[in-house]
């Protein structure tokens, strides 16, 4: 009885503590409206420029030569669809990966750590905020996109594509909390932010599909939620594929969620431990 | 008092003001020791210099892909020839690009420089020294458009060694020439730029902003006349558009311009507007966050 009524009570303290940190990172948001603007708009402007050169090069609105690999002549709704998703690798390395960093920077991350709560609960606090304000900006260029760019989304699609954003989230962030690991001990999260950033951005089909990579390349994009992430969407939504289809990229999305989450976890207690030992834990 | 200094050992220095050519000598001085300052701290992340000096070969490649997978594979595209008269789609697109990474040393390098003191911690010891804010930026942009070369030749090799180009060797001087006058004009742009981020505390989002729309408004990856016509007109108040038009006319074989009139004189002109604006723009915001007390805020 006793043991019962202690885990509802370490079980509320967590859920406090993540509830906390959803609603310290949602009251930052609200403080810079010009930041959700900014999050809401821009992405528009980054793939336009794309739109733009398909129109040069291919004179149209639709390539064959692109169909036969991507299996869709249509290069703006894959460009699109592309962006919307990579949203959220930016919002989980530069938002999740960097919160330890920018915690420093403000000069309470001591505080944090000396909380008597578990901090793995503080990192999944941010990254449930991240997830709610990606996903707000996320709906908001959908719907856009929809009204301006022709993109069809059948209502039959809509729980498929929530899953998979589910599975894909957890995979990147358990990929931010390596990040966020490596930053409490080498303390340049950005450089390392921009690194994996490079490697999402040349590896992952945002852009074109994997196939247009050389075969190692192909492979290192094989470690990535986001590729099957895409795969799985683009062929829900543009191929009009039914879920049947794509259970191959959901089973991958589960192992490499398993593994990227337990990865994380375990690397961000670790190096807690670590900088907590040789006090290097405000050091710039 | 003066007995008091007198015994502190106290040295009284003059400082050179106004139009002197000693004072000119002073701010060149602080130029460099603010480029010398930059440089020390990027070779201090090793890994941050490198990563920096491959991101223009980074960013380059996925526009690249793109573009031939687009052709399916080739780099011939048959509409860009009707459009600029060239069809070599890798030869367009990596002349546009490698002006993009000096756009970036405009709106970031110069347009944070303060900024970055403030996070520092330096920006109010900066701000009590007898030298020109301005010096402060510029030094920032020398250290920044020596970095963004040395990326840019690693750029040029590898894309040369993977891709091969076809670029006109004796159109590399007037290329040039064209190149140095867009800078100019891109360093006035990017003094406004470092003044509103003296007032904007979220000056990133100035920058990225900035960066965006530029990247719309310049031919880097497609000719000037696939945008709507509003845009079109909007391109040549910047300087990359008539810059990079210009230069692909003396680098590239058949390029026919999609701005017409002289690029040298509208690149003059550019540049004497944007430093004027932006000097402008600089002393007025610094003079205000000075008078209102909110420099220092974040």
């Amino acid at each position: 009885m006793m043991k019962k009524s202690s885990d509802a009570s370490v079980f509320r303290a967590n859920f406090f503590v993540v509830w906390t940190e959803v609603a310290k990172n949602m009251k930052f948001l609200m403080a810079y409206p010009v930041i959700f603007v900014f999050w809401t708009i821009f992405p528009f402007f980054w793939f336009l420029t794309f739109i733009f050169q398909g129109q040069a090069i291919v004179g149209g609105l639709q390539s064959s030569s692109f169909a036969e690999i991507a299996g869709t002549p249509d290069y703006i709704p894959f460009i699109i669809l592309g962006a919307i998703l990579n949203g959220y690798v930016l919002t989980s390395l530069y938002g999740v990966g960097e919160s330890i960093r920018r915690e420093a920077y403000q000069g309470t991350l001591d505080y944090l750590l000396s909380s008597p709560c578990n901090k793995a609960f503080i990192l999944i606090g941010k990254a449930v905020s991240e997830s709610i304000s990606s996903t707000i900006y996320a709906v908001i260029q959908l719907v856009v996109c929809i009204v301006f760019f022709g993109i069809e989304l059948t209502l039959g699609v809509i729980m498929p594509i929530i899953l998979i954003l589910i599975l894909m989230i957890l995979g990147l962030y358990g990929i931010a909390l390596m990040l966020a690991a490596f930053s409490l001990q080498f303390k340049q999260a950005h450089d390392l932010a921009h690194t994996l950033e490079y490697v999402f951005y040349l590896f992952s089909p945002v852009r074109y599909p994997v196939q247009a990579l050389p075969f190692w390349a192909q492979i290192v994009g094989k470690f990535l939620p986001l590729t099957y992430a895409l795969i799985a969407v683009r062929s829900l939504v543009l191929l009009r594929q039914n879920f049947l289809a794509i259970y191959e990229q959901i089973f991958l999305l589960f192992v490499i969620d398993a593994v990227a989450l337990f990865l994380g976890f375990y690397l961000f207690n670790w190096m807690e431990k670590r900088t907590k030992k040789s006090g290097s834990i405000s050091q710039y | 008092m003066n007995k008091i200094e007198e015994n502190r050992g106290l040295e009284q220095v003059s400082c050179p003001v106004g139009l002197s050519l000693a004072n000119l000598k002073a701010e060149l001085r602080a130029i460099w020791e603010c480029n010398i300052k930059e440089w020390k701290i990027e070779l201090a992340y090793p890994i941050n210099f490198t990563r920096q000096c491959i991101e223009p070969l980074i960013f380059l490649l996925p526009i690249l892909v793109y573009g031939l997978v687009l052709l399916g594979g080739s780099r011939f595209s048959e509409s860009l020839l009707r459009l600029v008269g060239t069809g070599d789609i890798v030869t367009y697109t990596f002349t546009g690009y490698i002006i993009m990474g000096f756009i970036g040393t405009a709106v970031w390098a110069m347009g944070f420089s303060i900024r970055k003191e403030q996070w520092y911690g330096t920006l109010e010891s900066i701000y009590v020294t007898p030298t020109s804010r301005l010096s402060l930026v510029l030094g920032m942009a020398l250290h920044s458009v020596v970095h963004q070369s040395l990326g840019t030749l690693f750029e040029v090799g590898v894309i040369y060694a993977v891709f091969g180009l076809a670029l006109r060797i004796e159109g590399i001087l007037p290329a040039l020439a064209i190149f140095a006058l867009m800078m100019f004009a891109l360093g006035g742009f990017g003094i406004f730029i470092s003044s509103l981020a003296l007032i904007f505390k979220e000056g990133w989002i100035i920058s990225e902003g900035f960066h965006s729309v530029l990247m719309i408004l310049s031919p880097v990856a497609y000719p000037l006349t696939v945008l709507p016509t509003i845009a079109q007109q909007a391109s040549t108040v910047f300087p990359t558009a008539p810059a990079l038009v210009g230069m692909r006319s003396f680098l590239i074989e058949n390029y026919t311009p999609e701005i017409l009139g002289n690029v040298f004189l509208h690149l003059l002109v550019l540049d004497a507007a944007w430093i004027v604006f932006g000097i402008l723009i600089f002393y007025l915001t610094d003079s205000y966050v000075r008078k209102s007390g909110t420099l220092g805020k974040y």
